[in-house]
């Protein structure tokens, strides 16, 4: 504290992770939404010229991705140049790069050493995983 | 409606959605999902796991600029975020299991109730820019929850170091309860908690929140995804739109002032709870 009771202000620098943790998870947020929006960009326009006078109400009654959300599944559909597949896909990638996120934050916070803030990081990233390899499926 | 005019309203909604989303922190689901089911005719957990997308879409479009210019707190971030994805887990296997339950219309009702709590938080500090500085409590010493940055609008540097832990992390569960239920990101409960909790500078809550709004975020929706509650071809121009309208707001953050965004986005969101409700209860 200094003498008129105000906190003295923080040494910030030294609990700034190095400029390249930053650089890095920019570029990862980036190139993520960029690959996530050019796969369901690619996705939506060729499901809607593949469904020429279809109307929206019958597109909302049936979600064209749920053979596709399995790891079998959208191999298969992928291969077979589904666009339910490739649709599903871009919607893994949106979902997968604040995943990615969390990913780099692991690796600079144990760079650095920072056991408390690695262990933080490690635990989110184990329940992000859950829900989307654990509970999702066990609830459908 | 046709497939093609559905797509392109779509599109445009979803930028006026982003657009909003980013200037206030909210994440724009908040918006879109209203929306989609007043006006697109889409299902309450199909419009949920649009939302998902549509917060996904936002967060990284805006994140990285926040990110690279130094206003998201990554470390604030992640040490909030053990609270806020266990919430969202809950969250959203809640609507999946109200949804079976063909509850449907309890969750209108709960999702205009929480859009109606919105507003207070938003009214609550809107004169205030920076906070009085606050003593950190022992958390927030050993993790270094610190931090600064250049405010452009007020012409000065900031520094900041988060105060009450404990109760942030609280506010930050439900938080994250909120989003994983409804896909609205839960922006404005994080911004409370790290405004009125950890004591930040509104402009680094704002920041934080949108960084912390993607992971939540990916936690509820990859649940929803996984369970079949999300619909590409609603999401996808969803997701497109929103990340347009993200990145134009994320361009105009640093030169707003906040109390200007939060007062013109307050009766855009009181709209939509009271239709959210009546619809909930059945009303016209």
């Amino acid at each position: 504290m200094n003498p008129d009771g105000a906190p003295v202000s923080p040494p910030i620098e030294a609990h700034r992770l190095p400029d390249e943790a930053y650089v890095r998870m920019t570029l990862v947020l980036r190139l993520g939404l960029g690959l996530a929006i050019a796969v369901l960009l690619g996705g939506i326009v060729a499901y809607v010229l593949a469904h020429p006078g279809q109307s929206s109400e019958n597109v909302l009654a049936h979600n064209p991705i749920l053979n596709y959300l399995s790891v079998p599944g959208l191999g298969t559909g992928l291969a077979a140049g589904s666009i339910g597949a490739v649709l599903t896909l871009g919607l893994i990638v949106l979902v997968a790069t604040p995943i990615v996120r969390v990913v780099s934050g692991l690796y600079y916070f144990r760079k650095v050493g920072e056991r408390a803030m690695t262990a933080i990081t490690l635990t989110v990233l184990v329940l992000l995983m859950l829900g989307l390899l654990v509970i999702g499926p066990f609830i459908r | 409606m046709d497939l093609v005019l559905f797509v392109v309203l779509l599109v445009l909604v979803a930028i006026a959605a982003g657009l909003v989303g980013s200037l206030t922190g909210l994440g724009g689901g908040v918006v879109v999902i209203p929306l989609l089911i007043i006006f697109f005719g889409a299902s309450v957990p199909i419009a949920i796991g649009a939302g998902f997308v549509t917060i996904l879409a936002t967060s990284s479009a805006t994140g990285a600029a926040y990110v690279r210019d130094r206003l998201s707190d990554i470390r604030i971030g992640m040490f909030l975020e053990i609270a806020t994805v266990p919430g969202a887990l809950i969250g959203a296997t809640v609507t999946v299991f109200l949804t079976h339950a063909n509850l449907e219309s309890a969750l209108l009702v709960a999702l205009g109730v929480v859009l109606f709590a919105i507003i207070p938080g938003s009214l609550a500090r809107r004169h205030i820019e920076l906070p009085a500085p606050q003593p950190p409590d022992a958390r927030s010493k050993y993790l270094g929850l610190t931090g600064g940055y250049h405010d452009e609008a007020l012409g000065q540097d900031v520094t900041y170091q988060g105060a009450r832990t404990t109760p942030a992390l609280g506010v930050m569960f439900g938080a994250g309860l909120v989003s994983g239920m409804f896909g609205i990101g839960g922006g404005v409960f994080k911004v409370l908690a790290l405004e009125r909790f950890l004591n930040l500078p509104m402009k680094v809550s704002t920041a934080t929140s949108n960084f912390m709004i993607g992971v939540t975020a990916a936690a509820g929706a990859g649940v929803m995804l996984a369970a079949g509650y999300v619909n590409p071809i609603l999401a996808a121009p969803v997701a497109i739109g929103t990340a347009s309208g993200a990145f134009l707001g994320s361009r105009l953050l640093p030169g707003l002032r906040n109390r200007t965004v939060r007062i013109l986005f307050l009766p855009v969101i009181a709209a939509l709870a009271i239709e959210m409700v009546l619809r909930g209860f059945g009303l016209p």
